[in-house]
């Protein structure tokens, strides 16, 4: 069947806002979903590192955007605790893209997440999220803090806002178009 | 001789009698592949009388299309198992999935579609 579901990452670091900038654009108020980890998930998922047998919840938050009849795109925030990679393994794999929320009290809350799709070459952008008026830091020093590559996209945004949000959105979905291959083979 | 037998202890509230893993067989990975969290399924017309309930909680909810992560949210069950549950459902031709959503895109087509629609917001 041709019903398509795409998915958009969300990530940052705990409180830089990703559950606000996905109910801000999403078309349903999000969504959590939780995993059970010792529960289900051995088996599927890799609970290396995670010791014991106490069982752990992670918690998803996600919105939707519905973009035609046939296909709907999904945007997950991912889990606060950073060491529930596996997570963001299954959400990154045939994302189109991440936005990487950055509060610049905490620059270094963001540092995981800009490594983790800068190594595995998934598109994303980084994204200031401006929550207490003006950003005292111009891109040139937020650049060389967060050290982001010359061809990764850094901008602000207000993650209450739709239109900023939608804004955000639109600069990763451009970035990652930017990225796919360019169809040469065929004219040879 | 001990016998390892659920006493009922570890149950706390809200948790259903029957431990869910009991439920899918022990199942513990979907055998359809590429059931992500973003897999939307949908119902298809099947006699569900004989269904257990939180099986046939998951088809009254795939009235139209609806992900897996959104099945796990609005029942509160946890996310790998629904992945389970609606393997199971589709293994018995309740329901119908569509297109996986952890395949890579590179149709520059379906972008366009996102960014017409984003660009509306």
């Amino acid at each position: 069947m041709a019903r398509k579901s795409v998915k958009l990452i969300v990530a940052g670091g705990f409180g830089t806002g990703k559950t606000t900038f996905v109910g801000s654009v999403s078309e349903i108020s999000p969504l959590t979903t939780e995993e059970n980890i010792t529960e289900a998930s051995v088996g599927v998922d890799d609970i290396r590192g995670i010791e014991g047998k106490r069982s752990t919840t992670v918690a998803l938050d996600f919105g939707r955007i519905t973009i035609t009849d046939d296909i709907v795109l999904y945007l997950f925030g991912t889990p606060g605790q950073d060491r529930f990679w596996f997570m963001w393994d299954e959400l990154s794999q045939g994302a189109i893209g991440a936005v990487v929320l950055v509060d610049t009290r905490r620059l270094d809350a963001s540092f995981p997440a800009i490594d983790y799709f800068e190594q595995r070459q998934i598109p994303f952008v980084a994204a200031v999220n401006k929550f207490y008026g003006e950003c005292p830091y111009d891109e040139d020093e937020i650049r060389n803090a967060l050290k982001l590559r010359q061809d990764a996209p850094l901008m602000w945004c207000d993650a209450r806002d739709r239109d900023s949000s939608a804004v955000t959105l639109i600069r990763l979905v451009e970035h990652a178009m930017a990225q796919l291959p360019v169809e040469t083979w065929s004219t040879v | 001789m001990s016998r390892d037998i659920w006493n009922g202890a570890d149950q706390g509230d809200g948790v259903p009698l029957v431990p869910l893993y009991v439920l899918v067989n022990g199942r513990t990975s979907p055998r359809t592949a590429g059931l992500d969290l973003a897999t939307q399924v949908i119902a298809l017309k099947a006699d569900t009388g004989g269904l257990e309930p939180e099986y046939d909680a998951i088809v009254k909810r795939c009235q139209t299309w609806i992900s897996i992560a959104e099945i796990s949210s609005y029942l509160k069950y946890p996310l790998t198992l629904t992945r389970i549950l609606v393997d199971v459902l589709l293994e018995r031709q309740f329901l119908a999935v569509g297109s996986p959503a952890q395949e890579t895109i590179v149709d520059r087509g379906i972008l366009e579609k996102i960014l017409v629609r984003l660009k509306s917001l």
